[in-house]
């Protein structure tokens, strides 16, 4: 198994946010993450990636048979566990060097800023003023010169347009294809339509997982009874 | 033919080289020479009277001597390599004064480097530069100091009509204590581009910048960017004036303190004695940003790795336009200053 979360809570700012959450994720599979807004999916992604202020208080988080609690976000980086932040802030750097530097510490081709049509904002700094399509994009690019063995998307398909949705799919399909493993958060299941194949889906509402299942039947259930019914009273 | 020699001429370029008050190399191509480019001794150019006319006319006199460089780009001319100056202190005090005078429409890229070593102890550069009409000029200085070293560096500009000036100053590693001034006068329909990247170690620094946008039309932009480590004591005042109508300037000042035990001013001052003049400026001193460090290191930067990248990045911003043959070079001096700036 590639990623497995068993049973973790994590705190914020001293408040339980997530509950005893275990997910499975292998090679080659796309999980998506379904939920209302705060129930904990961006809280999940950023403390596998064990940025600072997301502590796993308790449970444990294991890649590729190996316990990551206590590890640094950049030595889980380098282990190939990356994410696409849902809005990264305007950074002080060139979106060209930080491409470039990326690309040489994981021996990647820069060919893929060019597939993204992202030529345009290289010399702009990275994020700075771009429209949120522009840095939708530009984050998943820098994910991709990650070469991940887990890629983890928080909200790709959020504020795209329909080119980008596509290419936002293709480029996860190729993820999977390649072998790699993905958990995918969406908040409107734009992109789940342009999937080929999606392994699993999972609800979480107010900081558990209150359902597992086929991604159509889990959509579907959401849209007709609504995340908050669904945690009460399960599908039907 | 030596391999410089043959380097200059192949490259169609001028170098100069001075270490304390002796000339170590005067190099001029052929082809230039032909068509009247000067390259020489200011004492030698003083023998033309209006050099002797032109000297201390774009700053305040000094009492200083003759030594430094002379350059005369004659009208017309377009060069593609960069004319190497370099000025390096080794013993004592080197005082100098170098005047250059680009003619009309003429377009080129000049480097200045000025360095100290082993018992240099003070270093005073005095700079004038004229800017004929439709004259374009980068103009490069990178320098690079060791910690006995004082330094005075004063530059004086006039921007012909319609002419451009680029002037980037690099400072990689700062003296005990220097001032840096910089004068630009800029004519109708000229425009100044004058940026200033500077890493500060310990000791007192002063950079000045005082732009007079004295022409209907001329414009100017001054970017300064420093950065501060333990002991630096660093001031930024830039100025720039309009006296004229439809001038346009703007002023960015910016300072990221990399250590509490450091002292930043930046004092930016925008002045129009004329009406119809658009002035702005934005100033900021800051700290690196734990947000921006978090995020690099979800992309696999550890600590230090992730401040040197934003560290360069800071810098690399401040550079709106760089001579395109000196690109690379530019590049290699914001990597090892970043690591300067990270020990």
């Amino acid at each position: 198994m590639l990623l497995k979360v068993e049973g973790v809570s994590i705190e914020v700012d001293g408040r339980k946010v997530v509950q005893g959450v275990s997910v499975e994720v292998d090679r080659g599979e796309i999980h998506v993450l379904l939920g209302p807004n705060g129930s904990g999916k961006t809280t999940l992604l950023r403390a596998i990636m064990g940025l600072p202020g997301y502590n796993v208080i308790e449970g444990r988080i294991v890649f590729e048979g190996r316990t990551l609690n206590g590890l640094e976000p950049y030595e889980r980086a380098r282990l190939g566990i990356a994410l696409m932040h849902q809005n990264p802030r305007p950074l002080d750097v060139k979106l060209s060097h930080l491409a470039r530097e990326i690309s040489k510490k994981y021996g990647s081709s820069l060919d893929m800023m060019r597939d993204f049509a992202l030529d345009s904002l290289m010399e702009r700094e990275a994020f700075k003023g771009f429209s949120g399509g522009e840095a939708k994009k530009a984050e998943l690019a820098l994910t991709i010169l990650q070469r991940p063995k887990l890629a983890m998307l928080d909200e790709p398909d959020s504020g795209v347009d329909l080119e980008s949705l596509k290419l936002v799919g293709r480029t996860i399909n190729k993820l999977a294809e390649g072998g790699a493993g993905v958990l995918l958060v969406t908040h409107t299941g734009a992109v789940i339509e342009y999937l080929r194949k999606v392994t699993a889906a999972h609800v979480i509402v107010r900081g558990r997982i209150v359902m597992s299942g086929d991604v159509e039947t889990l959509l579907e259930a959401v849209k007709r009874k609504g995340y908050e019914a669904l945690a009460r009273g399960g599908l039907l | 033919m030596s391999f410089l020699e043959k380097a200059v001429n192949a490259g169609s370029t001028a170098l100069f080289l001075q270490r304390n008050y002796e000339i170590v190399r005067q190099l001029l191509a052929k082809g230039l020479a032909d068509k009247g480019f000067i390259l020489e001794p200011l004492s030698k150019a003083v023998e033309r009277e209006w050099v002797r006319k032109l000297l201390w006319t774009a700053l305040p006199q000094r009492e200083i001597g003759l030594s430094g460089a002379f350059m005369y780009v004659p009208p017309g001319v377009s060069l593609r390599a960069p004319v190497s100056m370099c000025f390096v202190v080794s013993e004592g005090a080197q005082e100098v004064h170098n005047v250059l005078v680009v003619g009309e429409g003429s377009e080129l890229v000049v480097t200045s480097t000025c360095t100290s070593a082993g018992a240099g102890a003070m270093h005073g550069g005095y700079t004038e530069i004229f800017l004929e009409r439709g004259a374009k000029l980068d103009y490069v200085m990178i320098h690079s100091w060791t910690e006995k070293t004082q330094v005075i560096a004063e530059t004086g500009v006039v921007v012909g009509e319609g002419a451009s000036f680029n002037d980037v100053y690099i400072s990689l590693k700062s003296p005990r204590a220097l001032r840096e001034s910089t004068r630009i006068a800029v004519r109708r329909g000229g425009s100044a581009l004058a940026s200033t990247l500077y890493l500060a170690g310990s000791g007192s620094s002063t950079l000045e910048t005082v732009v007079t946008l004295e022409g209907e039309g001329a414009s100017a932009e001054v970017v300064s960017k420093v950065v501060t480590t333990s002991g630096s004591i660093v001031s930024q005042p830039i100025t720039i004036e309009a006296r004229a109508p439809n001038a346009k300037g703007h002023v960015e000042c910016r300072g990221l303190q990399l250590s509490p035990d450091s002292v930043l001013e930046t004092i930016p001052a925008l002045r129009s004695t004329r009406s119809g003049a658009y002035l702005t400026h934005e100033a900021a001193i800051g700290k690196i940003s734990e947000e921006e460090l978090a995020y690099l290191m979800t992309k696999g930067f550890n600590a230090e790795e992730a401040t040197n990248m934003l560290v360069r990045g800071f810098l690399e911003l401040g550079l709106k336009s760089i001579p395109e043959p000196l690109k690379p070079q530019i590049s290699s001096i914001l990597d090892l200053m970043a690591r300067f700036a990270t020990g």
